[in-house]
């Protein structure tokens, strides 16, 4: 079984909870839900989709086509039209064919706000399933605890309109445990928080304020809205030189701003995680939409030379993992990392399994000295203790000795520039055995990143391709390909220009318009 | 001390860190241990002070002291943290994080060395210079009118407001001290004669004179105008932002507690 349920509306008719709360009806059968969310950089009006997909197998995409539309708006009809394969279900203060549900009398009849009307088509989507109205009604409070009474009242009323004049359409049956469901921000931030964080802070920016929303809310974090982006990198590295870990998160424009801190965490060798949620670009692009252009810009950040990690997740459940490896590789080299993600895989929900657990990789610290502390000795690996306050520990964006004591002189310079360096060779070695993951077996590989993984590995199960995807982007490891197709979110192939520089033969597969790509439109260009 | 120092002779910032100095020693000889004495610079002369202290430093970017200096208290609240930075490190550059950290009452100290000119890219017109001094960009004299950094740090909120004079620096010392040990933003503006680029130790020994604290919030409107009174302007009192932040937290706040609220040095983590 394999269902692709629209729902549309207007910004503010709570479509993208009525995504949220139809996924976990459907993880509540034991499926796995996929959950893009598609909306505009409008507070009210415009249009809005949240795009539920669920399957018996495991899923990490939606699809371009609706098996069905719940709509809630005609002009949002009229947009989203082209993409229905199967039935309708509508709200009747506008006329079309399909399944009509007057969600607009029933709102009215009940004095609640248009908003309510999610709740109603939550109600229909029940009856077209045939599911006990019982398990809907344990959704809405399972999410809104006592509030969820006028929820409930309405989809009741909506289900029973339904059952009155329609037939179910199908009948969803339990294949398993109730899953759970989770969004990538959440996963990222749960996976720092694995991994010891305990400062955040962040400037918002779509796509990436869901990390700031999740983090704000946890009293055992310091999280923090300050100024500005160079505020909020400031901060956090402060933090890590008390001896906090911290991080910041921000979209390729408040990363363009992070850019001179970054630098300076390079000189200053001090660990700093930095999350770089992409979307479409150049400039402001198309704020709420999705988008893989900042894969050079965050390799190469920021002015100089230093030792630094970039890592990109494929998967909310990856998201969790990777942000706890790149918190302990920050701390252990003392140098920037960047969890490079992509608004497809921060702002979707997906039933995924994650269990907070301690993840954290302890480093020695030294707390005190008795005088200066040599914070920058030079040793063979390049890496020198980490010290904090109340040790007297000099850091410096300067070039420094041993002490952290600002310094021109040619021979400590050398010698300085050349240990910080060294970590970055050391980091290579660590990081080579997991660096790619491969899946499935084929003649030809496709090669993708980011969150265009989910319908690239449906597709190439399907066709029989292999498929390669880089976990870690720097240190960079060259793939043992000869040749591949190349998969992303970008005009000029970004990755495949990268792995074209290793010697790799590409054949370039891209897509700029702001939408992730779905399986149905791969199928047709792989195929 | 291993650094040989590098300002010009007779440059402001000698007293400055003759001052600061004397800071050290006297919390040192209240039982702090210099290493819960954290100072942070930007870049510009007044950037050299770490080199030049025996305490833990952070050297960071130009007008970026004050997020350093929030992070830092944020994460160990037992610190002392204060920070150096230049007009042009603080006003141009680091505007935004002034006037927030003012509106926000971070506990932290700010020591603005204002020499009226950038000195490190040799002489500059800054947000301080005076309307129609020439400098080397603004050979026709400038045509900016300058900012007042003190009314600024009044209006943004601070609550602690000083001004001492590089030439005084018994006044000075005890301003800095009395800024770390404040509860909240505390700012000290330094005159800061610049001896290559804009020398005003005559006019400042001349024109400096120690004034009285203002009563009111009015009064110190008054009274931080006046470009040339020193001594500790207005202080009032406000929750700090590590207070309210922290203990709406489930973070270890005991430790922050235990200083912010009783300012007691003698007991080290
Ligand atoms: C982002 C950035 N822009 C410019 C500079 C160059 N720069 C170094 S010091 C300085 C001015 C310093 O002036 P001020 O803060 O008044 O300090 P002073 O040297 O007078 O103590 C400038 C513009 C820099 N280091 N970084
Ligand atoms: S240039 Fe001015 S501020 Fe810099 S060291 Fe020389 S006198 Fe001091």
């Amino acid at each position: 079984m394999d269902l692709n349920v629209c729902i549309v509306g207007a910004a503010g008719d709570g479509v993208k909870e009525a995504g949220e709360l139809a996924a976990e009806l459907f993880a509540h059968f034991g499926y796995s839900v996929f959950v893009y969310q598609e909306y505009q950089s409008i507070i009210r009006g415009g249009h809005n989709a949240s795009i539920v997909r669920m399957s018996d197998r495991e899923i990490n995409s939606h699809r371009k086509y609706f098996d069905l539309m719940i709509c809630l708006e005609d002009y949002a009809y009229e947009l989203y039209r082209p993409y229905l394969r199967g039935d309708l279900i509508y709200d009747t203060k506008f006329k079309c064919g399909g399944i009509g549900i007057p969600m607009t009398e029933i709102i009215k009849e009940e004095q609640e706000p248009n908003i309510f009307r999610n709740a109603a088509s939550l109600g229909a989507l029940a009856a077209y399933l045939d599911i006990e109205f019982d398990i809907l009604e344990r959704i809405f409070s399972d999410r809104f605890g006592a509030r969820a009474k006028d929820d409930i009242t309405i989809a009741k009323a909506a289900y029973e309109y339904y059952r009155s004049r329609y037939d179910p359409k199908m009948r969803l049956e339990k294949i398993g445990r109730r899953k759970k469901l989770v969004s990538g921000a959440v996963a990222i931030a749960e996976g720092l928080i694995s991994a010891g964080l305990t400062h955040f802070y962040a400037y918002p920016m779509t796509p990436a304020s869901p990390i700031l929303h999740y983090l704000i809310k946890k009293r055992e974090i310091v999280a923090y809205q300050p100024e500005s982006e160079i505020a909020a990198v400031g901060m956090a590295i402060g933090s890590a030189y008390a001896g906090k870990r911290s991080a910041t998160g921000t979209s390729g424009g408040g990363f363009a701003l992070m850019a001179e801190s970054i630098s300076l965490a390079g000189m200053a060798e001090i660990p700093l995680l930095v999350i770089e949620a992409q979307r479409t670009s150049p400039s402001t692009g198309m704020a709420t939409y999705h988008g893989q252009e900042d894969l050079y810009f965050a390799m190469h950040p920021a002015h100089g030379e230093f030792p630094m990690a970039v890592a990109c997740p494929y998967s909310v459940e990856e998201a969790f993992y990777l942000s706890a490896e790149l918190m302990n590789i920050a701390w252990k080299y003392q140098i920037p990392a960047i969890l490079l993600t992509d608004k497809n895989l921060v702002e979707s929900y997906k039933t995924a399994e994650i269990e907070r657990t301690n993840l954290i990789e302890e480093i020695e610290i030294v707390k005190s000295s008795e005088g200066e502390y040599m914070r920058y000795e030079v040793t063979e690996s390049g890496i020198s203790k980490y010290a904090v306050p109340p040790a007297i520990v000099k850091a410096n964006s300067n070039e420094h000795d041993e002490f952290g004591i600002t310094t021109d002189d040619a021979s400590v310079r050398t010698q300085m520039h050349e240990k910080r360096m060294l970590k970055e060779n050391l980091l290579r070695e660590d990081i080579r055995d997991r660096a790619w993951k491969f899946f499935l077996k084929g003649k030809d590989t496709i090669v993708t990143w980011g969150s265009t993984f989910g319908p690239v590995y449906e597709v190439a199960e399907e066709l029989g391709y292999r498929v390669a995807v880089p976990r870690y982007l720097r240190p960079f490891i060259k793939p043992g390909l000869a040749h591949a197709v190349v998969v992303e979110q970008n005009y000029t192939g970004q990755l495949a220009k990268l792995l074209e520089m290793h010697g790799v033969e590409v054949k370039r597969v891209n897509k700029w318009d702001g939408r992730p790509f779905t399986p149905d439109e791969l199928r047709e260009l792989l195929g | 001390m291993k650094s040989k120092i590098e300002w010009c002779p007779g440059c402001g910032n000698f007293g400055i860190l003759k001052a600061f100095r004397r800071v050290i020693e006297r919390l040192e000889s209240e039982g702090v241990k210099r290493g819960r004495i954290v100072s942070v610079a930007g870049i510009g002369c007044h950037g050299r002070m770490p080199d030049y202290l025996d305490i833990p430093t952070f050297h960071t970017i130009h007008g970026r002291v004050l997020p350093l200096m929030t992070g830092i208290k944020l994460a160990n609240p037992e610190l002392l943290v204060s920070g150096f930075s230049g007009d042009g490190d603080a006003l141009n550059e680091g505007m935004e994080h002034f006037i927030h950290a003012a509106k926000r009452n971070t506990d932290v100290a700010l020591f603005l060395h204002n020499n009226q000119v950038f000195g490190l890219t040799t002489g500059q017109f800054t947000a301080t210079t005076p309307r129609g001094k020439k400098t080397r960009t603004t050979p026709a004299g400038n045509p900016e009118w300058p900012i007042n950094p003190a009314l600024i740090a009044l209006v943004s909120g601070a609550t602690f407001i000083a001004r001492g004079f590089a030439g005084n620096v018994s006044q000075l010392s005890d301003l800095m001290y009395d800024a770390i040990k404040h509860r909240g933003f505390a700012f000290v503006e330094i005159l800061q004669p610049c001896i290559t680029f804009n020398n005003t130790w005559d006019y400042y020994r001349e024109n400096v004179y120690v004034a009285e604290p203002a009563e009111s919030f009015d009064e110190a409107l008054k009274l931080v105008s006046d470009g040339v009174a020193t001594g500790l302007l207005f202080r009032t009192e406000k929750q700090t932002f590590e207070e309210t932040l922290l203990n709406s937290l489930r973070v270890p706040k005991k430790s922050c507690e235990r200083d912010m609220r009783s300012r007691e040095f003698h007991s080290d983590p």
